[in-house]
């Protein structure tokens, strides 16, 4: 309303009332004669509270000075907020919001992976060279033989075959004892001639070296076991290479009876559509229920464990790859629907012959971007090429800048990340040094060198599950008999170990409320404006229109003086050619400035206002107003201008 | 023509024009606009130049919006909370500790009232997967079933027979018991054939359930007979013990002295009588610690292992019942003391023969209730009955509000809630067809068919714990020995046997640290806040009060509202005078009824359009001039008064 009602007086008085005749006189843009004239109309008509009292106060030196210094001081005054108040602006603060919802929840997808890569059966012919230069190992290291008819038999064909690059060797540590750790490497100068007292002085290890066997180094454990392992992996990796590259997926075992028995969300069976599948080079065989792909979204309208997923699992191990696989079990993942599943950073081990049930409860954390923070909303600025065809994750940004750089530096594909197109994974068939040039690289990664950690920033909303797991004996002494009589037979297949051949897992929501942690600017603009806008009030009682009355007078200011140059300069220039013409306008613009029919406007106007005072203050100015065109044709407008007012004024 | 706009402009220039008082709304206007201390406005009428004013106006315009959309934005946004956290350190309160053993009853206990329900299971059991018993004892009372079985007629398997379904072919079944085809005419409710030909086995397991005139009936199927044994049985159990009453069930499950055999907390040595009974339907007995009345709450004075509850818990694996629970341990639930403690939902479960402990953390959350979230602090605004004797939460609410839903649609309660009043719990001779009754009304809840998940609200303030569970071996090797056979000689009275390991398990519960946090909401904005933002915003823009507000609305509403009535009462007026008197010989006297505002608009018209066409302006004008003039001498009249009025006030 009150928008629209300051039109009426705007448009009014040009078509009606007493203007009909100002409406032809008054120009598109009038501009004030002299600077006086425009000072004056300024002052008459500013909003500014002291500039009034400093610039159109009387010629009192006193009071101008005092006016002065009070609107020196406000307006420093009032700067000095402003600035505090921009500076608050723009540092961008932030106000953590905690919100408590309690909502239906979306039940996140659950990975769910047997712990054995392959059966050992069926990847037995490849393995067969690497398990019996691993026995030889472990013969030769500690006098350890697992079966003799084996070992024999490979001692009759040790000689037959090559043996595998990089032995495990026994090294002696060298004279500084710093040696607690781990993972160390030794350089190349370390030699095995020195002579031990102690076992306590060795340390297990193989050797890694560059193409051209001109650096070396060791990769040392402090225990056999992890050293075993750790090569046999490294081994292990290399022939598994081979494999996917000439291999169709003819090894998964892609039946969910075998691995899963039963499976049940919220009271119902679950089927095919529920579950999405794929093997991990070191879990095995993988199962995603409720994933982004899944036909129907699992939704938990209760906590509780009727409300959840439910399963029995398969945990024998009787095909479990012997010298790869030490864990029995499963390995059990929560993660978001369009996550991929990590398996080696958040799984969750389940143990045989229990029912583990994991309450889960969900918390949410969005951050703002932009200048509020530095994270990413879908990693589309991260410089980091997503391998994983998913949602941006810091994870999967970080899987994907290794995978990069080691495919920059080694010119090979580590086998655990994907491998982008036309690259190869590693082995050392092919790429000879790659596993010195991984350990190097790994070294360089985790003391971030290789500036992943830094190239990937954190994603701005996440979800986090929390997960707590309670464990109870499944089955029941009373009930296992039934319950596996059952199972086998329902699966063709007969539990042999009984208790440690079958799992349970629940996974429920521990409840309904879920915690969203969220940041909110917590300077808007709008409150930025509002503050603004207090000061500006408590200072100087101006408001954005008086900036806008000020730019006007600086416009006009320059306009006039614009037009006073270009006038002395046309009457000094065209003074004797073109003098009519110059004297046409010369006289044009008082004549133009001074119509009869103007003098009512002022005398109008100052009649108006109550205050008497105020009315010769007014009307004592005469309304000298240069009527003027637009720049181009000053004189024409002023022409036409004048012609219009004959009619007008017989 | 020339003498008449000279009296016209002498009249406006000696008329002074006040506001409430002005003639017509553009003077108003004009007036309003010289006088009032709102920036913008001022400049419109007095700058000069079409452009300019034009500009003024627009500046004036937007101002006035983004004052409007900017206090807009700051009232929306005036609900918003602010959330503070607090940590506390301090004496807390131990909550209320509820302890359960997986298996409700006692199986010998309860074996009478469940011997056939066993043996149809058994039978159902040697049929589908020729499944006898291996041990001698249970064979030798598996015989004495069979014996007692001959003589009835099997009651349960008629009344939901379970059925093998062929791959695919969900037509035709096989029923357990007969082991006769059959052919069945329903639904299958779950599409479970996609599962069955990745099973080795051809064949799919579920049960039926029909309503009262059995035309309508649903084949419930799992992918794997365990669950569908273990559903068929739970159905039937809980007919059968919804028959029993509550001091019975209570005699037929463990005692408090039987299921702790030992108890220490806070350092101190405790016993049963430190716990209350609380009878769960489906876990039996159950007994809360820190839950007794009219005493005060215990509390703990030291975070850590020792000073929290530490209990060793009796846990018989040979009393289980084989169908209804296929693990072996305890639960423990957390929780208020006027909570209700949901053993089924939520709850650790506690192994045998191993060590738990479950550090404790707590965290206490309030939240705004109305303008700020849809939240309850009771049952006040929740139009559902509470059901449970404690205080509300959501899922209280939930469950209350499908039992009512249950007792409204098939007339009896469901067995593992609380009763509501004057409904009594479902069993099948009284209410024969609950069973398919109570799949239909949850598959209905699951898809939130009805409403129960709109009607409840959260809990505005909740008490959380957030457990950290570890687990150890217990006993130890070495401590076996000793251990259990003090906790035998200990237990003689209740346990007639030798304990195992098996049979125990331990339980110790504390706090990791005596830190309290609380989430508390608080409103983010006050109405001085509002206010002052609105202010500054005012300020901001047009440099506007509350006192120019105030202004705007008595100019623009009621002054020119009454302008505009007094114009329109004029006009009629003059129209009416027309009527009464169309012909009238002073007709040439009118031009000085200039103030008269129906006038003005009258004679506005012929000079706008003169204005506007200049040439024939003058010509037209003057011979058209006299004639039109309709003027009444009433009119004239009023205006001569009004005149001598005004100049005696302003004598100008």
């Amino acid at each position: 309303m009150k928008g629209d009602k300051p039109e009426e007086p705007g448009p009014g008085p040009e078509p009606s009332g007493p203007p009909p005749p100002t409406e032809e006189e008054e120009a598109l843009l009038e501009f004030h004669r002299s600077y006086r004239e425009l000072f004056e109309f300024f002052c008459n008509n500013t909003t500014i509270h002291g500039a009034i009292r400093l610039v159109c106060s009387q010629h009192n030196r006193m009071k101008t000075v005092f006016w002065a210094v009070l609107w020196l001081c406000t307006f420093g005054m009032m700067y000095w907020q402003f600035g505090q108040l921009f500076g608050e602006y723009f540092s961008y603060p932030v106000s953590l919001n905690i919100n408590l919802n309690s909502d239906k929840l979306v039940f996140p997808a659950v990975s769910i992976c047997t712990l054995n890569p392959y059966r050992y059966k069926e990847i037995q012919e490849e393995l067969e060279e690497l398990d019996r230069i691993t026995e030889q190992t472990l013969f030769d290291l500690y006098k350890y033989n697992s079966s003799k008819t084996l070992v024999a038999h490979a001692r009759s064909r040790r000689d037959l075959r090559e043996p595998l690059p990089h032995p495990l060797q026994r090294l002696p540590v060298p004279a500084p004892p710093h040696a607690a750790r781990g993972v160390r490497r030794a350089g190349s100068s370390m030699r095995d001639n020195n002579p031990q007292v102690n076992r306590k002085d060795w340390k297990i290890g193989f050797q890694l070296c560059n193409q051209n066997k001109s650096d070396c180094f060791y990769q040392t454990y402090s225990s056999g076991v992890d050293a075993v392992r750790e090569w046999y992996r490294f081994h292990y990796i290399n022939i598994l290479s081979r494999r996917r590259q000439d291999t169709s997926p003819s090894l998964e075992e892609d039946v969910l009876g075998k691995f899963i028995f039963t499976c049940r969300f919220n009271q119902d069976s679950c089927n095919e559509a529920n579950y999405s599948h794929f093997h991990h080079p070191m879990y095995g065989n993988c199962y995603t229920f409720n994933d982004k792909n899944s036909s129907n979204l699992w939704m938990s309208s209760m906590p509780g464990v009727n409300n959840g997923l439910s399963l029995t699992l398969r945990t024998e191990q009787n095909d479990f790859i012997p010298l790869l696989s030490t864990v029995t079990g499963a390995r059990v993942m929560v993660h978001e629907r369009d996550e991929p599943a990590f398996m080696d950073d958040a799984g969750f081990n389940l143990r045989p012959g229990v029912e583990t049930s994991i309450s889960m409860s969900k918390e949410a954390v969005d951050r703002l971007g932009g200048d509020y923070g530095d994270c990413t909303k879908n990693g589309s600025e991260v410089p980091v090429e997503n391998l994983y065809n998913t949602k941006y994750t810091q994870q999967v940004c970080i899987h994907s800048c290794f995978q990069e750089s080691m495919i920059k530096e080694c010119g090979c594909a580590y086998i655990f990340y994907p491998r982008p197109d036309g690259v190869e994974f590693c082995d050392y068939r092919k790429h000879n040094s790659w596993g010195y040039c991984y350990y190097k690289l790994q070294d360089a990664f985790s003391s971030d060198r290789l500036g992943c950690f830094t190239k990937c920033r954190k994603p701005c909303s996440v979800t986090i599950y929390k997960l707590s797991a309670s464990y109870s004996q499944w089955p029941s002494a009373t009930s296992q008999d039934w319950v596996f009589q059952m199972l086998s037979r329902q699966n063709n297949y007969t539990i042999k170990n009984k208790r440690d051949g079958v799992a349970k897992l629940n996974i429920f929501f521990k409840e309904l409320n879920y915690k969203s942690n969220s940041e909110s600017p917590s300077v808007t603009m709008v409150t930025l404006l509002s503050n603004l806008g207090s000061q500006w009030s408590l200072w100087f009682g101006s408001s954005v229109l008086s900036v806008v009355e000020m730019a006007e007078l600086i416009i006009d200011l320059l306009v006039i003086t614009f037009l006073m140059l270009l006038r002395r300069f046309r009457s000094r220039y065209w003074s004797p050619g073109r003098g009519g013409k110059g004297t046409q306008e010369v006289a044009s613009t008082p004549a133009a400035s001074l119509p009869s029919s103007f003098c009512p406007h002022p005398a109008f106007f100052s009649s108006s206002p109550p205050d008497p005072a105020i009315s010769p203050a007014l009307s004592a100015p005469p309304p000298a107003y240069a009527t003027l065109g637009p720049h181009p044709a000053p004189s024409g407008l002023a022409e036409a201008s004048t012609s219009a007012h004959a009619p007008g004024e017989p | 023509m020339a003498p008449g706009e000279k009296i016209k402009a002498k009249i406006k220039k000696n008329l002074p024009v006040t506001g409430p008082q002005a003639p017509n709304i553009k003077e108003l206007m004009q007036w309003y606009c010289l006088n009032t201390n709102t920036h913008g406005c001022r400049r419109i009428v007095v700058s000069r130049g079409r452009l300019r004013r034009l500009l003024w106006i627009l500046f004036t315009l937007t101002a006035v919006a983004l004052i409007f959309w900017q206090c807009a934005l700051l009232i929306s946004s005036f609900y918003t909370v602010s959330v503070s956290i607090k940590v506390h350190f301090q004496k807390l309160d131990f909550p209320a500790v509820t302890i359960c053993n997986i298996n409700p009853y006692k199986y010998s206990a309860v074996r009478h009232l469940l011997a056939d329900l066993e043996q149809e299971t058994r039978a159902a059991l040697k049929t589908l997967y020729g499944f006898s018993e291996i041990t001698s004892r249970k064979r030798r009372e598996a015989q004495s079933w069979s014996s007692v079985r001959k003589g009835t007629d099997p009651k349960f398997l008629n009344l939901a027979p379970l059925m093998a379904f062929e791959k695919g072919d969900t037509g035709k079944a096989r029923d357990f018991f007969t082991g006769r085809k059959r052919k069945v005419n329903a639904r299958i409710i779950h599409k479970a054939s996609d599962v069955m030909h990745i099973h080795n086995s051809k064949e799919v397991v579920g049960f039926q359930l029909c309503s009262n005139d059995t035309s309508d009936c649903a084949v419930y199927t799992f992918s794997s007979g365990v669950n569908a044994i273990q559903e068929w049985y739970k159905l039937h159990y809980m007919n059968i013990m919804a028959q029993v009453s509550q001091e019975k069930k209570i005699n037929m499950s463990y005692s408090a002295d039987e299921l702790l055999v030992t108890c220490f907390f806070d350092g101190v040595s405790c016993d049963a009588r430190n716990f209350t009974l609380f009878h769960h339907p489906m876990y039996g007995n159950c007994y809360t610690f820190n839950n007794r009345q009219n005493e005060t709450i215990l509390s703990t004075s030291m975070g850590g292992s020792e000073f929290g509850l530490q209990v060793i818990l009796y846990i018989n694996e040979e009393e289980y019942n084989p169908f209804l629970v296929s693990s072996t341990g305890a639960k423990v639930i957390i929780h208020r003391q006027d909570e209700y403690p949901f053993v089924e939902d939520v709850g650790t479960e506690i192994e045998t023969a191993m060590a738990t402990s479950i550090g404790m953390h707590l965290t206490e959350s309030f939240k705004l209730s109305d303008p700020y979230s849809q939240c309850t602090e009771d049952w006040s605004d929740v139009q559902i009955t509470n059901i449970y004797n404690a205080t509300y939460s959501l899922q209280i609410c939930l469950h209350s509000c499908f039992q009512a839903k249950m007792v409204e649609n098939c007339g009896c309660a469901q067995y593992s809630q609380p009763l509501p009043r004057g409904a009594d719990y479902c069993n099948y001779q009284q209410h024969p067809n609950w069973m398919y009754c109570y799949y239909q009304l949850h598959q209905a809840f699951v898809r939130e068919e009805l409403g129960c998940q709109s009607v409840c609200k959260e809990a505005c303030s909740f008490k959380e714990w957030t457990l950290t569970t570890s687990l150890a071996q217990w006993p130890s090797e070495v401590s076996e020995k000793w251990l259990l056979s003090i906790l035998t000689w200990d237990q003689s009275q209740q346990i007639k046997k030798k304990l195992n390991k098996t049979d125990l398990a331990k339980l110790l519960i504390f706090y990791k640290d005596l830190n309290q946090r609380s989430i508390m909401e608080n409103p983010a904005n006050s109405i001085e806040q509002l206010l002052s933002n609105i202010g500054g915003q005012l300020g901001l823009w047009m440099s506007c009060s509350v006192v120019c507000v105030i202004e705007i609305i008595e100019v623009f509403f009621i002054d020119s509202l009454s302008i505009i009535a007094r114009h329109q009462w004029h006009k009629a007026k003059g129209w009416w005078a027309r009527r009464r008197a169309p012909a009238c010989p002073e007709a040439p006297r009118a031009p000085q009824g200039r103030d008269n505002p129906s006038l003005d608009i009258d004679d506005d018209l012929p000079t706008f359009t003169s204005a506007l066409s200049l040439p024939p302006a003058p010509g037209s004008q003057v011979p058209g001039t006299p004639p039109p003039r309709y003027n009444t001498l009433r009119l004239e009249r009023a205006f001569s008064s009004q005149l001598t009025d005004t100049q005696t006030t302003f004598p100008h």
